[in-house]
């Protein structure tokens, strides 16, 4: 049981806020990513949410009730750092029920307890290691299990998996997945890894220069980006403005319905993603003509330049066919272009 | 998985190796140390088993250990050696603590701060003990300035602080010494670790007691009792402060160890190598311990 509000946020070290107005809200049980690049402010606000900084304008409430005068061990709040950080001076069973030894429960109540929550994240059997006899994903299972056995109102997960290889990483993504989904604990996990953020949570709110740009599910972020910035942070490269006439887009590359974007006199942007640009040998039916300047292989995909009258566009095919020179007919499907509201 | 064994063995055949280049660069320093220290306990220990052809005594026996052991002062010399070491020691370390945490938590890293903590690193104990004498003599400084301020009738009324029952005066130099030297080491692993897992501890529920009490200690535990037990085996063994500062009865075992050796009769020398062995034990026995728990703080730090 635990929801989680932070309104107004005003976060900073220095002369200069690096974090400004933030509102955002996390629900019950809800799993809600907080996305952005290295030094957009993301470990500040968790560190403002678990209560080491204090806000200078703004509230956190958590259950609806202001926290911000309580210190971090009052906090029905758990923050779990990008390191393990686990005790060295104890064993992993030590470690993990370090918390409610802290609360006072009799030891046979913390190791019932311990042994549970040690099933759930498949540390079973290594209570009595040392921590450093187990692996770099154990140890931040163990450094998980420690804060999940004090059952909080929110979790807080600082890029848990930031230090580990892809692999691990990639097992470690779908088990929080799966330990949130069982528990059902209100988690705000932080990560500047995009693909993580989208397969990895119900909400995904994207942190660009010490602001909230956009929340939404993970769909809305990756479609319908709410501005160019958002759309270039997901891997959006083509952006063309257009003018509007009864609800329609005209621009070089075809008339695009915008049924949200009003028709105020100003020219509006709209955005393709790469892999949604048609690519075809000869003219057709809403199609430009282009000449390719540049191609890459990437692997599953080839990115491909092609220089158009509208301007530069930028697509990604799974066809290795196209070399540089060579000219084209390009389409974009109206559906798939993304008119930002004016 | 296979390129981390690999590059661990790597890393250790690297340290192994440095290792063995280290030891022949040391060697011949090692050589004079070990052919001074160890011959030097060698001729010490004959000396001691009763062997001085000086002076017509050629049968070796373990009677002077013996002596030692049963003679009632020993006993109250040990007392009183022991007294002095733990006791300064004890203090010095929660002095040391609290200052260290004292700073650690105001975050004071001040320049300043930290060079007024190492002057008495390098002032030698004897000038400390003589400051201490001129300081706290009975018509030392502090008795006039005492009775200049009126809190005393005259300089006379001044407590006894030197050549003392309580040693006051030797644990007092003792303490100012020893304070730096602990509080440093015990700073830089507070600076090292203490800050993030005092972090892990608040978010974990922990109160400011708890903190201290179930993450500091246990961080800081092994590197001071390395510090306390150098500590200690340094006031164990050291002789010039109780020397200058202690009374004439009853005598530390340095002192008295000393007294024997300096005896204008030659009979009671290997009495006196004997006590110097027995220091000398207490001593090896401490710092073989310290350099253990030194590597237990060391080997803890690699793991984060
Ligand atoms: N302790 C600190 N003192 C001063 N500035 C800091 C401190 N921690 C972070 N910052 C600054 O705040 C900004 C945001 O940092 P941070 O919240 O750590 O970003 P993120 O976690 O998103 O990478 C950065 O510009 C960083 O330099
Ligand atoms: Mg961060």
């Amino acid at each position: 049981m635990g929801d989680l509000r932070l309104e107004g946020l005003a976060l900073g070290y220095g002369p200069e806020a690096v974090v400004r107005d933030l509102t955002l809200s996390v629900a019950d049980g809800e799993m809600m990513s907080l996305l952005g690049p290295s030094g957009a402010g993301k470990t500040t606000i968790l560190r403002a949410v678990a209560g080491f900084i204090r806000p200078r304008a703004g509230r956190v409430l958590i259950d609806g009730r202001p926290v911000d005068d309580l210190p971090p061990e009052r906090r029905a709040v758990v923050m779990v750092f990008q390191k393990a950080l686990l005790f060295p001076f104890l064993d992993v069973a030590g470690n993990i029920g370090f918390g409610l030894k802290m609360q006072g429960l009799d030891p046979g109540e913390i190791r019932r307890r311990v042994d549970a929550i040690m099933d759930l994240t498949g540390l079973a059997g290594l209570g009595r290691r040392k921590v450093h006899e187990i692996s770099g994903g154990q140890q931040q299972r163990a450094a998980l299990a420690r804060a999940l056995v004090l059952q909080p109102a929110v979790l807080l997960l600082d890029e848990p998996l930031s230090s580990l290889d892809a692999n691990l990483r990639q097992q470690m993504r779908e088990f929080i997945q799966q330990i949130q989904a069982e528990t059902r604990v209100t988690t705000l996990f932080v990560t500047h890894d995009q693909g993580e953020a989208l397969m990895m949570s119900h909400r995904v709110s994207l942190l660009l220069g010490g602001r909230l740009r956009q929340t939404g599910t993970p769909r809305q972020l990756f479609y319908r980006p709410a501005d160019p910035d958002v759309a270039r942070f997901f891997g959006g490269e083509n952006f063309f403005d257009g003018r509007m006439e009864n609800g329609l887009l005209k621009t070089a590359f075809g008339d695009f319905p915008a049924p949200d974007t009003e028709n105020n006199g100003r020219r509006p942007l709209a955005t393709i993603r790469p892999e949604d640009v048609r690519l075809a040998p000869e003219a057709g039916n809403g199609s430009v003509m282009g000449e390719v300047t540049q191609t890459r292989f990437e692997g599953m995909a080839t990115r491909i330049w092609i220089r158009c009258d509208g301007g530069l566009v930028v697509a990604l095919t799974p066809e290795s066919r196209w070399t540089a020179g060579q000219r084209l007919a390009v389409v974009f499907p109206p559906d798939k272009v993304r008119v930002f509201p004016a | 998985m296979v390129s981390g064994q690999i590059g661990g063995r790597d890393a250790r055949t690297r340290a192994a190796r440095w290792d063995l280049c280290l030891a022949g660069l040391l060697a011949p320093a090692l050589a004079v140390m070990l052919l001074l220290f160890g011959g030097g306990l060698t001729l010490g220990g004959l000396q001691a088993l009763g062997y001085l052809p000086g002076a017509g005594m050629t049968e070796l026996t373990a009677a002077h250990f013996t002596r030692v052991l049963q003679d009632p002062d020993f006993l109250t010399s040990l007392g009183l050696t022991l007294h002095i070491a733990l006791t300064s020691t004890v203090i010095a370390a929660v002095v040391s603590v609290a200052l260290a945490l004292a700073l650690t938590r105001w975050s004071i890293r001040s320049r300043l701060v930290h060079f007024v903590l190492q002057v008495p690193l390098t002032v030698p104990h004897l000038v400390v003990a003589v400051s201490m004498l001129f300081l706290l003599a009975p018509a030392g400084l502090a008795a006039r300035l005492a009775a200049a301020l009126g809190l005393i009738a005259s300089p006379g009324e001044f407590p006894l602080l030197v050549n003392d029952r309580g040693s006051i005066g030797i644990l007092l130099v003792y303490i100012w010494k020893e304070i730096p030297f602990i509080a440093l080491m015990v700073l830089s692993v507070l600076q090292n670790a203490g800050g993030e897992l005092i972090e892990v501890g608040r978010t974990l529920k922990a109160g400011p007691w708890q903190r201290f009490r179930f993450i500091l200690l246990p961080v800081i535990a092994p590197s001071l009792a390395a510090a306390c037990l150098i500590v200690f085996a340094f006031t164990f063994g050291a002789f010039e402060v109780p020397w200058l500062l202690g009374r004439t009865y009853p005598m530390s075992l340095p002192v008295r160890g000393y007294k024997s050796y300096a005896d204008v009769d030659l009979a009671a020398r290997p009495e006196g190598i004997a006590i110097g062995l027995i220091i000398a034990l207490v001593v090896m026995g401490a710092v073989a311990l310290a350099v253990w728990l030194n590597r237990l703080a060391g080997s803890r730090e690699a793991i984060r």
